[in-house]
Order: C-alpha cells, then structure tokens, then sequence
C-alpha cells in the first residue's frame, strides 16, 4: 500500500500540501473565532451535495416544480429529510457568514492587509441571503410564488430595477421560465461565486495570517501561537460537528421543510419571507407609502455602505474610527435583531394572521394528500383535480350554475342554492317567494307572499322548525316542541296543507315537502323536478334522469346539501 | 501548546497531532454521513420503489373487424400512466402486433426481447425483423435468426363481439427466459 500513496505523493504533492496546512501557525492561539471559513466549507460541501441529490427529483418549470416537489418530500425515502437538510442549511450560511463576519470585526481584521478577506465575508453574506432568495421560490408553492413575487416587486422599484426583474422572471410574468432562471441562478451561479469567493478568502488568511484578538501584546500573542493542526483542527471540527448536530436536530424537529399548497396566481396568501429577511419586512412596514424606499432602498444601502468601508473610515478617523465601526456594527446588529424579533412577536399575537397560516397549512396538507395519486401534467393547481368535490364542482358548473347561483356566482333564473333549505334560506323564502333568490325569475308564481302583518316572527319560526324536521336530516338538530307549534300552524291557521303535502308520495299544487331539502330529495328534484309530487309541469328545469349517471346525481345532491350550514333552532 | 513545546518536542507534536487527527477525522466522517447517508438513500429510491405504474388492465386495442385481414395489425395501447409524481390520462403505454393464428386472435409485444428496439413487420417476408440487430421473428413470434435471446413475448388478449382487449405487459430484455419488467 504505501508504495501507492508514495507513487501519488510523488506526482502530486498533496502530502506535502496537508503538512504544510498543518504547519500553519495561528498567532495568538487557536478559538471559535478562526473557525467559521472551515464550518462554510462544511455546510457548501452540504448544501452542494444535497443540492444535487434534490435535483435527482426536482423539475424546474412552473407545472412540475411543486408535484415534483411534493413527491420527494411525501413519496422518495428520505426526501423530506434531504429537502430539510438543504432548507436548514441555507439558515445555517446565513447565521455562519454573518458570524464570520462578526469574528472578523471583533478582532479588526478588516484593517490592513486584510480588506479582501473582509469584502468576502461580507459578500458571503449577501450571496447567502441570495442563496435564500432563490431557493425558497423553488417548490413553487404559495409561500415561494408569494415571496418572490413581492421580492422582484421591490426589485422593480429601484432605478433600473424593471429590467433586471424582467431578465431574472423571464418575461412579464411569472412561469416555467421564472422558475427555471431562479433554478439555474441557484444552483449554478451562486455555487461558483460562493466557491470562488470562499476559496479567495481562505487564501488571504493564509497569505495574511489570521488576526490575534485585539489588545494582546505582540509577545503575548506570540507565545500564544500554535499551529493549524491539533489546535484550530481540533476546533473546526468540533463547530463543524455542533453545526451539524444543530441542523439534524432542527431538521427532525420540524419534520423538514413547508411544503405549502401549489402556487395559484389568483389566490392570495399571506406570505411571510424566511426569518432572515423578516428584519427588512418589518422595516419595510414601518416605512410605507412614499417613504418605502427608505426601507427597500435607502436603509438596507446605508448599511451595505457602512460595512464595505468600515476599514477605510477607520483608517481615516484613527483611533475614534475603532469606536465608530464598534458602535456603528452595534446599531446594525440591533436594529437587525430587533426588527426581527419584532416582527416574529406580531405575528405570534396577529390573529388574522395565525387564522390564514392555519387555514394555509390545512390547505397544504389537502393539496399533499391528493398529490398521492399523482398529478396531471398541467400544473401544481391541478393537484385539486383529484379530489372528489372538485369534479362534483365541475358537474355542478357545467349543469346548474346557468341558472343557480351559489356565493355570489351564477344564473339567477332558479333559486339561489347559497345556503340552500336553511332555516334562514327558508324564512326568507316564505316571506317572500316571489324574490329573485328565490322563485321570482320561475313560473312558480302560486306561492303567496307571507309578510310580518300575516306572520309573526315567532310563527314563522315556528313554521320552519316544522318543514325542518320533515327534512329528516341529522345535521339539522330539530326543536320538537317548536316543530309541533309549527305544524299546528301549518295545518290550521296558514293552511300550508292546502297545497304541500307531507306524506311521502302524495301530490298537490304545490310540491311535496317530506323530505324536502335532503339529499335524496335534491337527487329527485336533478332526475326529474316537473314530477307531480314536486314541481308539477310548470317545473322548468331540466330532467337529469337521463343525462347524468345514478352516481353523478347523487354526488350533486349531496354538494347542494353540503352548502347548507347546519345552524341550531332558535 | 506552547511555542517552547512546538520547538523542543516535534515527536510529541506528532503524537498529539496523530490522536486529535483521528478522532476529528472521525468526527467529521460522522458529520458528513449525516447528510451523505440520506442523499445516498435518495439517490436509490428507485431500487425500493416503483416510480412508475400503469392499470394492470384489458385495454381496449379496437373493434375484431379491424383484424379480419391475413397481415398482423399493430395496435397502439391507451391507459392512465403514474410517472413519477404526474399522473397522465390515456396516454400510450405501448404497441402489440395483433393477427389471426389458427383461427384464433393473438397479440405479441412489439418490443424485441434482445435490447428493445421496436419490431417491425416486413410484408414481404412475411415476418417480424429487428431493424436494430436483425432479429428475425416468425410470425407465431419464435426467433428464426439474429441475436434475440427469445421470441417476441405474448400478450394475454380478449375478445368479444364488439371489442378486442390485450393486457399490456413490460418483460425483461435480454435473457432468455420471460420475466416481468
């Protein structure tokens, strides 16, 4: 064996290389502190990896990219877990090369020579946020889509801004180009400008040496001085393995990533952005109107400004420059933690906010339920296609919303459906048959109007319990004693008898209300409503008997009875 | 570790740097299978799972009349198709050859059992042939020559008046025995 590692060492030196990484001294003594460039190689080795394996599954366009999505967190072993991973990683380059720079900053190292290293670390910084930025949209869920879109919206208010959003969404609008340019600036060019950029940084350490904590003595950091290996190995590897116990054990936790439900354009969704940009949001909030640009533009800038310069406005200013860049990184990372913190404690206490998550998540899970049978190829919405309501959803707007309007959409030549055969729906019906909602655009003009002056509140309540409880249907809890008011009522001083019977089967002029308002009473009414114990032959809606299968009309039914809500008797 | 230490005592150097060598190399091999172990389990999902399933159904392959004639007829055969994580309505899942033998409709995949190529019926000859490697079939599906390890694989087929229905099937290229895909 070791003849083989003398032929490779031979011709490459790589040995001689690691010795001489080894050998390298750390003035002033090994510390967490010089770890960070080691702990970014760690999570881009990661995020690289895992970046690949997730592309095994991926597919960037915006019709596949969230049912691929959500086929590899739900369906492929261990995908959730690897999306996870990759999703908590990105969090842990940010929170790394923000400490990175912070370490660089506590020791001054962006005096001379080292300007280059301290440019690079803040430009990993933003490379991270912009790792962020670019990943988050990928799955194309609401979250992503919502996210980015409000994003590339403050990217196209700055100065040249439309140009650069129309060149980074594709086109005008959002689609499989937006997606797949987000993908390939993700996954390819950031990649090689982190890599380059980590890699440049690393190399000025090791031509510049790594910078001893301030106010240790020249020879005091010089007896501190150790070498790369056992010292500082030593700590990198213990920050790399706390890193990484850290994101195993958040990923775990939070059973990975959100995966919420599939982008749709024409559904709104209130978005959040990830944690690390929440400071900007809510800076962004407080600035709104006209001012906004202070927020998106001026402020984020300012600071950008400050931190690129903080060696040169030291240099500048002696040694009050030292308190100026102190002080002045103080205000940032306030400001930062505040705003953050503040954003994350309104939220917490915004109940409409914490309703919509809510509702979102359920969606979610609605959406990653049916996306089990797979998804048709036109799109991330088209996941809703396999659920059942929504071909009952179809039938019923291909077949009744002509004439029935249901919330607010729909003909308005049949009774309203809204709601349909409630006790309110009800009340509103007899005081007035003759209204739009109900029969007014029919031929069903038999019907007296039944006003307060001829029925009470208390009858009419009365009188409702009564055709309720002839509904028979158990979501509909009945009041027997009001009911028995009521048919009293019905029976004696309105003589609502005269013209609906109760008794299954038995027809008069007006239709038979056994059963009225359930489900086996709507499937009649689809089959065929001009029957003699329905509506008669004045009865103008078509017969379904035989365009619609036995299952079909059923499967209607039951949606018109379902936009009943069930409330309790008065 | 003083610079006194690093001076004076290279081999304890080299003691030192050889047990904090192995351990951090352990402990950065553990770090790294965390997420190399899954991405390597993802990566071989599919020799766990099935990525893509169509109905093990009859579909339908038409009407008997359109078999009547001497010449093998070839068939394209429709079904819903999981493909990953879409799932397609009605799309071709695959071809049959489909012909009268001894009075009796039977269907034979056109996929050449040697490497999959699509078979060809050549008219003239009166037979399948391999436009890939040259394997010629008989028109009972049994090689006559070329490179193909079996014959042509038989599809279940059922008939009635109306309707001519095949199962379509996916086998194993290249060994000679017929095992499913």
């Amino acid at each position: 064996m070791r003849w083989v590692w003398a032929w490779i060492e031979e011709r490459t030196g790589w040995a001689a290389a690691v010795r001489g990484v080894f050998d390298r001294e750390y003035t002033g003594g090994a510390g967490i502190r010089h770890a960070f460039p080691a702990v970014l190689v760690y999570l881009f080795v990661q995020q690289a990896l895992l970046g690949v394996t997730l592309s095994l599954f991926y597919s960037p366009s915006a019709s596949d990219a969230w049912a691929s999505t959500a086929y590899l967190t739900d369906q492929v072993t261990m995908g959730w877990f690897v999306r996870g991973l990759h999703y908590h990683g990105a969090s842990a380059f940010v929170v790394v090369s923000g400490l990175y720079v912070l370490s660089l900053a506590a020791s001054a190292a962006y005096r001379r020579p080292h300007e280059l290293e301290w440019f690079a670390a803040l430009a990993m910084v933003g490379l991270s946020l912009a790792f962020g930025l670019t990943g988050n949209p990928l799955p194309w869920d609401q979250q992503g889509f919502w996210s980015i879109q409000v994003e590339l919206g403050i990217v196209e208010s700055t100065p040249g801004g439309a140009a650069i959003r129309n060149v980074v969404q594709g086109g005008d609008e959002m689609g499989n180009l937006s997606v797949l340019r987000l993908f390939t600036i993700h996954a390819f060019v950031l990649p090689i400008v982190f890599g380059a950029l980590l890699a440049f940084a690393i190399g000025q350490r090791r031509r510049h040496g790594v910078t001893p904590p301030l106010g240790l003595s020249e020879h005091e950091a010089a007896r501190r001085t150790v070498r790369y290996a056992p010292s500082q190995l030593f700590v990198d590897v213990l920050a790399i393995a706390i890193t990484s116990a850290a994101l195993v054990a958040g990923t775990i936790a939070t059973h990975g990533s959100e995966l919420y439900a599939p982008a749709d354009p024409v559904e709104a969704f209130q978005a959040r952005p990830e944690w690390y940009f929440l400071a900007l949001y809510k800076l962004r909030a407080l600035f709104e109107g006209p001012l906004e640009p202070i927020a998106t533009m001026v402020a984020p800038g300012a600071v950008a400004a400050f931190l690129i310069t903080a060696p040169f406005i030291e240099r500048a200013k002696g040694r009050a420059g030292r308190t100026l860049v102190v002080v002045g990184l103080g205000l940032v990372m306030t400001g930062v933690v505040g705003l953050t913190g503040w954003s994350i404690v309104a939220d917490r206490g915004d109940e409409d906010y914490q309703k919509a998550l809510a509702q979102a998540h359920s969606q979610a899970q609605r959406a990653r339920e049916l996306a089990f049978k797979g998804v048709h190829p036109q799109g991330g919405t088209a996941v809703f296609w396999n659920d059942p309501d929504f071909k009952v959803k179809l039938l019923f707007k291909e077949h009744c919303l002509g004439c029935h309007t249901v919330e607010g959409f729909g003909g308005d030549e049949a009774p309203e459906l809204t709601d349909y055969s409630s006790r309110q729906w009800l009340r509103g019906l007899i005081r007035d048959p003759n209204q739009p909602r109900y029969f007014g655009n029919t031929k069903h003009d038999d019907m007296d109007a039944y006003p307060e002056d001829s029925v009470s509140d208390e009858q009419l309540t009365a009188t409702v319990e009564y055709i309720v409880s002839l509904m028979g249907d158990p979501a509909m809890a009945v009041n027997p004693e009001l009911a028995s008011t009521g048919k009293t009522l019905w029976e004696d001083e309105l003589e609502c008898n005269s013209c609906h019977e109760v008794k299954p089967g038995e027809s008069g002029d007006g239709p038979n209300l056994s059963g009225h308002g359930s489900k086996a009473w709507v499937a009649r009414v689809i089959r065929d409503s001009s029957r003699a114990d329905l509506f008669g032959e004045a009865a103008e809606m078509p017969t379904f008997a035989d365009k619609l299968t036995d299952e079909e009309i059923d499967q209607l039914a039951a949606y018109v009875v379902s936009l009943r809500e069930p409330s309790e008797s008065k | 570790l003083s610079r006194d230490n690093r001076n004076g005592s290279e081999v304890g150097l080299e003691g030192r740097r050889t047990f904090v060598l192995s351990g951090a190399a352990m402990i950065g091999a553990a770090a790294v299978a965390t997420f190399a172990g899954p991405a390597l389990a993802v990566l071989a999902d599919p020799l766990m799972r099935r990525t893509s399933s169509s109905p093990d159904a009859f579909l339908p392959a038409g009407k008997p009349s359109l078999f009547s004639g001497d010449e093998p007829v070839k068939v394209d055969l429709f079904a819903d198709k999981v493909d990953g994580w879409n799932r397609v309505e009605q799309v071709k899942v695959g071809s049959a050859w489909v012909m009268r033998h001894g009075g009796k409709l039977v269907a034979l995949s056109t996929i050449c059992p040697h490497l999959g190529c699509g078979v060809d019926y050549d008219p003239n000859a009166g037979k399948f042939l391999c436009p890939c490697h040259k394997s010629w079939f008989a028109l009972d599906g049994s090689v006559e020559s070329g490179p193909s390890p079996r014959g042509l694989d038989p599809l279940e087929l059922k008939a009635d008046d109306q309707l001519v229905a095949i199962r379509y099937r996916r086998y194993k290229t290249g060994v000679a025995e017929q095992e499913p895909a």
